[in-house]
């Protein structure tokens, strides 16, 4: 891949990703802002708004019927919740001009086109957003917060987040809170909105065919043109204090579910970003593959789980260990679990875990150009971050760590919350 | 080897079928980093009744066994599991199963021949104890408690019930904790040496390989394995008409799941030629998004009624003896939805359909393919799915030119019939 970063105006940057190894191009637009109680849901409503029309195409019918003519542009919105950033995502995928039956067509032209008028120029009515749009689309934020309970295992996770940061910014569930929705407004949510795009992080990624021209396109569009330079405000994902004296918070909670569904939330107390990496190998030995602990002892030996897994949310410094299980193990399954937790402690793992693990991570970053998604990501993580690791230097920190160097991480874990959804 | 070029995505399979019947298929990808290698069978949870090649009685196991059979493939004599074996190699390996196919897998940037040699040798000898079996029965049982609390599993399972009398579509893939409970190491040899013959299984490689010597890769860790007869599978009759017009569960969901299933056995599918199926195939996806595609005038409606909030996916699932649409979504009133449904197909009917909406369909469809030979594991899997359809995947793109407005209408008076209709629906 060749990467190359711009600066389009202070806070707006364009990252070019030029590859041939897809049949596609994608392209992201990524609205970063601080993530809080007061806008949360006004983010969440923005990003399910933008969608439903733009100034030139007004409506949701038409946007599709472009997108399909533009041999089925895959075209999503979504929303994440990075550290404490709110992040707005806007998606085009469409084929790369090589694959189609006439090669004139410049997709990817009217791909970017297409995706920054709908980031950038809302369709509005009398000076607002169109009021009908935003009643249906009050109905459907509600629907999707309404919706958390509908998969019980991404439940008990979010669940055991909101648990773990109560009343801070990151234990906020993204689709925001129903009780905010009948105070929003059209107007004032779209004056909302224009501070937010002139005030908020801007990341426009395009990986694939790119040509010399692809960063006048941008550069010279008229929905760029009108954003102006800002200091973005956002928080920084950082390292920051945990209590590691409080008491676990253990967390009881009943719905129709045949299986238990069991998450334990450790805090792990670092102080230098460079332990992330140790912290990597440390979680893909406790839960982080099929050789893990977890996976081992919990699975394979004591049979108390299909899925005994754990995983690292490197932005916050958790880990979350996962399993389901019969709804009458519980003492007995967190035992075991609390065990592993002690095990990696006490340096009970050995160099061929260390080696295994390495491995294992080390294919994961060589394969991170082979995915255009997961490129972009990985380029907006370290963007955010303001952290650039090439990959070559990401695969020497993995390679640098030793036994010892996991035994401090394990050391340094404690858990927070247990967190258990049964019937 | 074989060499099939397809020029629209500039991609070539490279295939060749073995002495001992084993079909390889090799795509180069150059310049990829990851590699990808899957090893299937043409076996999955609907084989649940067959005579052994050389045998004369009917073989009638419990529901399940292909999918334990995945589980516990992995297990290997010298005490090792090989899923361990290719982790611990820094490979990512997984297996599954599907109602008519059993698959192996890693995908890899290093370290991909001593997984090739650990895959194929763990696939090739299989090692049951009544320990290890039972053993498996516990994890096994925790699988199916998960997707008991998967509501988009139960409203599809539901919707087989619904449509399907007697066609082992209906049961559920894992089994059920009864019926895993009577499986025995006996039971899985015999289904491993029925199903597990080279002429009853494909290897899909993906990745930066000359195809030539990574045919010879494969041949090297091949065990002398014969041929064996045809494998008689027997499935039940299966009538055109449906069970029951509507079926539904209650489960904790915030708003009710739906699918609507329209069930296509009819005596003509049987002798439909495979160019004629991936025709169908297509002509079906395009009818289904004039429909209730995301352009649709059905689907706006819907929306700005409240009625449904994202688009319901389409699709049409297909293989031995059985056949369906399905539509499945989430949606305040589905039976609403259902109606007006069934209301639009009939105006579809009528009307005829629009030639431009056809052309702006069919550019998307075809777009959609291209992006599926992005990544080395879309293709390969893609590759071994359809092969035991008997299709080969090229196939999708270039059968897509011959469909016109004619072929489209027939399809849709020949597949979109009322009564052959059913829904499901999983709500409070």
């Amino acid at each position: 891949m060749k990467y190359q970063e711009n600066e389009i105006k202070q806070g707006i940057k364009l990252h070019l990703i030029k590859t041939e190894k897809f049949k596609t191009n994608l392209m992201a637009i990524f609205l970063t802002t601080e993530l809080n109680r007061q806008n949360v849901t006004k983010n969440a409503l923005i990003s399910s708004l933008l969608r439903r029309g733009s100034k030139n195409m007004p409506e949701q019918e038409e946007i599709s019927k472009q997108m399909e003519e533009m041999y089925g542009a895959g075209f999503d919105c979504g929303l994440d919740k990075i550290g404490d950033n709110q992040v707005l995502k806007f998606y085009i995928e469409s084929v790369n001009d090589n694959y189609l039956p006439n090669q004139e067509e410049n997709i990817l032209k009217q791909s970017i086109e297409k995706l920054l008028e709908i980031a950038f120029n809302p369709y509005t009515q009398n000076g607002g957003f169109k009021e009908e749009y935003l009643e249906q689309e009050k109905s459907n934020i509600k629907q999707r917060i309404e919706g958390k309970i509908d998969n019980k295992a991404r439940y008990a996770q979010d669940r055991c987040v909101e648990e773990m940061y109560k009343n801070k910014p990151f234990g906020l569930y993204k689709f925001g809170y129903i009780e905010d929705l009948d105070k929003i407004n059209a107007q004032e949510l779209y004056e909302y909105y224009k501070n937010l795009i002139q005030n908020c992080k801007i990341d426009i990624f395009i990986s694939g065919n790119i040509e010399e021209k692809t960063k006048k396109i941008i550069e010279e569009n008229e929905n760029i043109i009108k954003l102006q330079s800002r200091i973005p405000k956002y928080n920084i994902p950082k390292l920051e204090e945990k209590d590691m004296l409080k008491a676990e918070n253990i967390v009881t909670e009943s719905k129709e579910v045949s299986q238990g569904k069991l998450v334990v939330g450790l805090d792990i107390l670092i102080n230098d970003e460079k332990l992330k990496y140790d912290t990597l190998i440390y979680n893909s030995i406790l839960g982080g593959s099929a050789n893990s602990k977890m996976f081992q002892n919990v699975r394979e030996k004591a049979h108390l789980a299909y899925v005994a897994s754990s995983s690292y949310l490197r932005h916050k410094n958790n880990i979350f260990i996962n399993c389901g299980i019969e709804i009458a193990n519980y003492e007995k399954a967190l035992e075991l679990i609390k065990k592993q937790i002690e095990d990696m402690k006490n340096g009970n793992f050995t160099d061929e875990d260390i080696e295994n693990s390495k491995k294992g991570i080390i294919a994961t970053i060589k394969a991170i150009d082979d995915e255009q998604d997961t490129e972009i990501m990985y380029c907006f993580g370290q963007e955010l971050a303001k952290a650039k690791v090439s990959l070559e230097e990401y695969i020497k920190q993995i390679e640098r760590i030793e036994k010892q160097d996991i035994i401090n991480i394990a050391k340094n874990i404690k858990i927070n919350t247990i967190y258990f959804l049964k019937d | 080897m074989q060499i099939i070029e397809n020029l629209k995505v500039k991609e070539k399979l490279y295939i060749e079928k073995l002495e001992n019947g084993l079909t390889v298929m090799i795509i180069p990808k150059p310049g990829s980093e990851k590699k990808y290698m899957i090893w299937g069978t043409n076996y999955g949870s609907n084989d649940n009744k067959f005579i052994v090649p050389g045998e004369e009685e009917i073989t009638e196991v419990p529901n399940g066994v292909a999918h334990f059979l995945e589980h516990k493939l992995f297990e290997q004599e010298n005490g090792s599991n090989s899923l361990d074996v290719l982790t611990a190699l820094g490979v990512n390996a997984n297996a599954y199963t599907t109602n008519d196919h059993t698959a192996y897998l890693f995908e890899c940037t290093d370290n991909f021949y001593e997984a090739m040699d650990e895959l194929m040798d763990y696939v090739q000898h299989p090692y049951f104890t009544n320990e290890n079996v039972e053993k498996e029965k516990g994890i096994i049982g925790q699988e199916i408690r998960m997707y008991d609390d998967y509501p988009d599993w139960r409203v599809y399972l539901n919707v087989m019930q619904a449509m399907y009398h007697e066609n082992p579509i209906k049961i559920d893939i894992t089994g059920t904790i009864e019926t895993i409970e009577k499986i025995d190491k006996e039971i899985l040899y015999k289904c491993y040496k029925t199903f597990y013959n080279p002429s009853n299984m494909a290897i899909v490689i993906a990745g930066d390989f000359k195809p030539e010597d990574m045919l010879e890769e494969v041949k090297k860790r091949l065990v002398d394995k014969k041929t064996s007869g045809e494998i008689k599978r027997i499935y039940p009759k299966e009538e055109e008409k449906i069970v029951q017009k509507e079926i539904e569960q209650t489960l904790e969901v915030s708003q009710p799941l739906f699918i609507i299933g329209i069930k296509d056995i009819r005596k003509e599918c049987a002798l439909e030629s495979k160019n004629e199926i991936v025709k169908k195939h297509i002509s079906i996806e395009i009818l289904l998004n004039l429909l209730l595609g995301k352009s649709s005038e059905l689907y706006k409606k819907l929306y700005q009624e409240g009625i449904i909030y994202g688009s319901p996916s389409l699709d049409y699932e297909f293989g031995k003896n059985y056949a369906h649409v399905i539509i499945a979504g989430q949606s305040k009133e589905p039976k609403t939805l259902y109606k007006e449904f069934k209301q639009k197909v009939k105006e579809l009917k009528e009307k005829g359909i629009n030639e431009q909406d056809f052309n702006r369909m069919k550019k998307m469809i075809y777009g959609g393919y291209v992006k599926e030979y992005n990544e080395v594991q879309d293709i390969a899997r893609m590759f071994l799915a359809d092969y035991f359809k008997g299709i080969n995947s090229f196939d999708y793109l270039e059968e897509i030119e011959g469909i016109n407005v004619e072929y489209l209408n027939q399809v849709l008076n020949d597949v979109f019939k009322e009564d052959k209709m059913v829904i499901s629906i999983v709500k409070n």
